[in-house]
Order: structure tokens, then sequence, then C-alpha cells
């Protein structure tokens, strides 16, 4: 096989048309990368919202579990545009690093220069490597079933060790009043937000309890039962409403 | 033709430059948003004090005050289990280092009992320069806020000298502004460098059209190399051995970490100062519409040792003042306490052991502005509010009364 598509046999296009060509590979990369960090970064804030916002929301039961459920959604529906259509195993990954860098310039712009809190009370959470990881398994099994299962699977899994090496440190404890606090609360209790009242977190709630103390565990396998259904859902959604008819007419 | 455009295009631009330099600037919180009747019925402040309201970044500012839980709470406003003491501030301008209720305290939300009384402080640290309208506050569960009375604060000096440092258990001495900022910064930047050379290793050949022709051709076989595929796998293996790997350091560097915290703080009511030796019921509650005045009629007796008379009404930030009556002023002057607002019909004290039935009222343009008129076309026309006695020795006797409000247009 030839190692790159200049050396292949099968080239549609040369000189002006190949230029041309270049030229519309940017054009749709500079549209689909402020059309990602405007959707997708929309899409989050709405649905995974206060649990990548803040803090003193990144639990051991809720966040696991709703934060790869909601974001694997626009990757599916890309991979499900690109991997079809183009055999580009770069949807995941595309809309991950849009959504973060769309997430960076919200929490440096509006939360800590427009709002004044510290970046680190703001930090976002990571998904890339889980991208990483869905991407490279849709190309390895060309398998929209198997990506569903393992990828859908190690995407949410691999969700919570990724981060924990950011957040773990937020988890120190620290002394308040006579009982123990977390940094990640006591940022908070100290950095007020009048509109974001303690009994708002939802937080370590309802019947999805520990299994011999340990939380996470179920929460990411849960997470992941429930992404490969919902990376499924995603896949056909974006195979019904992307389409490349236009591209049939060059 | 040109000069008609430009000439357009000139007044319009005028118009928008005028209309947005005259912008008000916006003071409020909201604080007239919720309904009268959960404003005047739920949390009913009193003797809120702040201390010096000119500070500089770092300098200590406190609130203190009490407050009694209406019994006659709403039926429509869901008990107050989750109440969180909140502070209204335009972001964290100030960060609030401690909180008290009853002396205990206060971190978590908490649950207030209807007809008890409590007392609180709060104590912020200035953080942000500025002029700042602040309130205490209660964010109530699934009710909304409920607001206390609002001061100014002035914070001076510069926010690059604000210090936040505290110890955890371990020992360590952090810094809440920075801690852990460019720990965050560098696993981003790892993880975004590696996804961006993905991204770039596909990118740096043609994508769509030759890659969609070949599809079209059936030579997918060739849109993937071998190169391809050893990267995939390396990721593969690389990218969970990374995660795991990092995971199990950082849990080994932080082996006392310990998930967020969640319990409800449990603190019990203060002895009770509202209610108590006075007792008061309302038979009749007008509101006149176009003189901005409520006229209650209530029937008062006195189990107190000393003659007392009516001195304030306070419902929902509003302080009502008879001027007959002398008693502790606010020290700085506060538009929404109205001195000889609160006029009573007999001025005679009300002898110990007596009871006896009184009109006031309590008359100005404040019921309008502060939108608590509009108690009358609430689904829940009930008014409450705190009326506060003073006796000859300077005593003050609080009671808390609540009834419904029928409209008067003329």
């Amino acid at each position: 096989m030839a190692s790159n598509l200049s050396d292949i046999n099968i080239q549609p296009y040369s000189g002006e048309k190949a230029r041309l060509s270049r030229t519309f590979d940017y054009l749709i990369l500079v549209l689909a990368f402020f059309l990602f960090i405007g959707a997708f970064h929309l899409h989050v804030a709405l649905t995974v919202g206060d649990w990548d916002f803040w803090q003193d929301w990144k639990d051991r039961q809720w966040w696991p579990l709703v934060t790869p459920l909601m974001m694997i959604t626009f990757p599916a529906a890309v991979q499900s545009l690109l991997w079809q259509h183009f055999r580009l195993p770069l949807g995941a990954t595309l809309c991950i690093s849009c959504l973060l860098i769309g997430t960076w310039i919200t929490r440096i712009f509006a939360y800590h220069y427009w709002n004044f809190f510290p970046v680190n009370m703001v930090l976002p959470s990571t998904m890339l490597p889980s991208a990483l990881v869905l991407d490279v398994i849709l190309m390895l099994t060309n398998s929209v079933t198997y990506t569903a299962i393992l990828g859908g699977s190690a995407f949410a899994l691999l969700f919570y060790p990724s981060n924990w090496p950011i957040f773990g440190m937020f988890h120190e404890t620290i002394e308040m009043g006579g009982s123990q606090l977390t940094v990640a609360d006591l940022f908070g209790f100290q950095y007020i937000r009048a509109g974001m009242p303690e009994y708002l977190r939802i937080i370590e709630r309802g019947t999805l309890r520990t299994y011999g103390q340990v939380a996470t565990p179920l929460s990411a396998f849960f997470s992941a039962m429930l992404c490969t259904l919902m990376y499924s859902l995603w896949w056909n959604i974006g195979r019904w409403l992307a389409t490349v008819r236009y591209l049939k007419n060059i | 033709m040109l000069k008609n455009q430009t000439r357009r295009l000139l007044i319009w631009l005028l118009f928008w430059t005028g209309l947005l330099t005259n912008l008000p600037v916006a003071y409020a919180h909201g604080e007239k948003a919720l309904e009268p009747f959960i404003r005047t019925r739920t949390i009913q402040w009193f003797d809120v004090q702040w201390s010096e309201p000119n500070v500089s970044v770092n300098d200590e500012v406190v609130v203190t005050g009490k407050f009694h839980v209406a019994e006659d709470w709403p039926v429509s406003v869901p008990k107050p289990d989750a109440s969180f003491l909140n502070i209204s501030v335009p972001g964290p301008v100030m960060i609030r280092t401690e909180r008290y209720l009853n002396g205990q305290p206060w971190v978590n939300s908490v649950a207030l009992q209807p007809g008890a009384d409590y007392d609180f402080k709060v104590v912020l640290k200035a953080r942000f320069p500025g002029r700042f309208h602040i309130h205490p506050f209660f964010n109530l569960k699934d009710a909304g806020p409920v607001m206390g009375p609002g001061q100014w604060i002035n914070i001076g000096g510069n926010a690059a000298d604000f210090t936040n440092r505290i110890t955890t258990l371990n020992g360590d001495v952090i810094d809440m502004e920075s801690y852990g900022l460019v720990n965050g910064a560098i696993w981003h930047g790892l993880w975004f460098a590696i996804g961006l050379g993905w991204l770039l290793w596909w990118v740096r050949h043609p994508l769509f059209l030759p890659r969609y022709k070949l599809m079209a051709a059936g030579r997918e076989d060739i849109l993937v190399t071998n190169q391809d595929r050893t990267l995939a796998k390396v990721i593969l293996v690389a990218v969970p051995v990374i995660v795991l790997s990092a995971s199990a350091i950082t849990q080994s560097r932080h082996p006392n970490s310990i998930p967020l915290q969640t319990a409800l703080d449990r603190i019990e009511p203060l002895a009770q100062e509202v209610n108590t030796l006075v007792k008061v019921k309302v038979s009749k509650a007008e509101y006149r519409v176009s003189a901005r005045s409520m006229i209650l009629t209530a029937e008062i007796r006195n189990n107190s040792l000393s003659p007392i008379r009516i001195g304030e009404f306070s419902t929902a930030g509003l302080r009502f003042l008879n001027s007959d009556i002398e008693m502790p002023m606010p020290k700085a002057a506060d538009p929404l306490t109205i001195n000889d607002s609160l006029h009573v019909s007999d001025k005679t004290p009300i002898a110990p052991g007596e009871t006896r039935t009184l009109t006031f009222d309590a008359t100005d343009a404040n019921w309008k502005n502060e939108k608590l008129d509009g108690l009358i076309n609430d689904s829940d026309s009930r008014l409450g509010g705190l009326l506060f006695f003073y006796g000859e020795d300077g005593s003050r006797l609080i009671a808390s009364i609540s009834a419904a409000v029928l409209p008067r247009f003329n």
C-alpha cells in the first residue's frame, strides 16, 4: 500500500485541481473548527453544565456518568460522516479539541476576567485521551458495532483516570468549622456564586450508591454501558442528517 | 444619493451611540423579582448590621443580623428544608471566609424551622477593588432568593495584592488563587499536543475531495495505510497506559483525598425573640392603591410588664418607622428605612395585660417602587411582616404578623 495519497495510482486531481481541492480542505476545516467550538461547546454547557464548570461539582458519581455520556454525542455523529465517506478517523479528536479550545476561552475570559473566578476553580475536564482511543478503535475495527461497544466503553472508562491527575489534588482535606472539607468544597464556600447555593449541587445523590464503598467504578461502568447506546444513536443521527450529495457534482 | 445615504448612516450612528452611552447602570440583584407573598412571608430580616463599609483589598467586612422564619409560610413555596445564606455580589469580588448560624460554624445548607428565630454572622474578605452593593440573602430550595437589607461597600487597593492561603490537614499551605492551575494546564497541554499530532497526521494529506472520490471508486483500502495502523496501535496502547499510570501516581501522592462533602448542617433555632410577650392578630388589611398605603387593624395583647407602643413595621426589606417613638436608628441613611411612615390611630401605650384593637397604616411610595403592591394581583394575596413594639424602658418586643390583603382603588 502506498504511504500517502500523493504516491498512489488513483489520484483524481492534479495541478490546479489538486490545489483547489486542498484549498477546499482548509476551508472546510476552518468552518468545522468554528462550528464545533460553538455548537459542541453550547451542547456541553447545556447538558454537562455545572459538572464541568466548577471544582465543587466534580463528584465521583454523577460527573463520570454525565460527562462522557453527553460528550460522546458530537464525536459519534462526526465520526459517522468522516469515516463513512472519507475514511478519516479523526471525528472524536477534532470535536473534543474544538470543545476544549472553546471551553478554555470561556473559562479565562468569561469566568475569570469577566466574573472574577480564579481559573483553577473552573478548570475544565479533558476527554482527549478518550477521544483518541475512540478514533483509533473505529479505524482499527472499521465497525460501528465494535466501536460502539469497545470504543464507547473505553470513552467512559478512561474519563475519570484521565482527569484524576488534574483534579485529585483538589480533594485534599482541610478543616473548616470543625468538619473536614475538600479544597474543591472550600472553593464553593469561599468564592461566592449568588446563583449557585450549595444545595443545588447534584453530587452523590440518588440510588446509584457505592459498591463496597467504592463509587466511581460503578458510575464509570454504568456510563460505559450508556455510552455504547449513545454512540450508536448519535452515529445514526450523523448518518441521517449529514449529506455529501454536493460532492457528487464536483 | 450617496450624500443621503451617508447622512442616514450618520444619524443612525449618532442614535445608537447616544442610546448606548446613556444606558443606566444596573445595580439591582433581582430582589424585586420574586412575588411579594414570598418576600414578606418567608425570611423576615431584622437587626442587620455591617462593619466598616470602606475597606481595602484583604480587609474583612462582617455582616451580622437576625431573621425570623415566618409561621404563615406560603403553601406554594416548599418548606425550607435546604436553605443557604448567600451574599449577592457581582462575582467573587469578596470571598466568604467564615459563616455562623446561631454561633455555630455553618458551611453547607441547613433546614430552617418556620416560626423560629436565628442570628447569623458572615465574614467576608475584600478581593477586588470597586464599589459594590451587597446584600445577605437566602437561597430557598425550589423557591428562589429572598433578599435582606443591602449596603454599599467601597473596596480600595490593588487586586494583585489579594492573598488567600489556607493550610490543609496535611499541614501544606496552599494558595487558593493558583493551587493546581499549572498542573492542570500542563495536563491539558499534553493531551492537546497529542490530539493535535493525531489531527495533523491526517490533515497533512489531501482530505475531502480526493478521499471521497477514492471511496466512490471502491479504493478505500488505500486510504488507511500500514503506517496509520501502526500509529493507531501505539495510541491504543500508550494512551491507556499513560492515563492509568498517571492516575495511580496521583492517587499515591494524595492518599488521604476524600470525596466532595455534601451533608446538610443541622443547627437548632435560638431562644424565641419574636412572638413572645406580645400577641398580635390582624383582623383586616387593606391596601389603598392611590395612597400607597397599607392599613392594618389588629388586636394586640401586651403580656409584658411594661407599657408598649408600635414603633416599626418591617416587611421585605422596607422599614416603616413611627416618628413618635424613640428607637435605635441605622448608622447610615437607607432609602428603604422611612421615617414618619407608620401612623397609629391611638398613641397611648398599651398597658401590661391589656388587649386593644388598633388601626395603623404604613404609607410610602416604596410599596410601589419595591414592587410590593403586586401582592393584590398575586395568586396568594397575604402579606407578612414584623411589628416592633417599644416599651417606655427602651425594651423591644417583636410580633410576626400576616393577613389577607384587600385592595382599595380610591
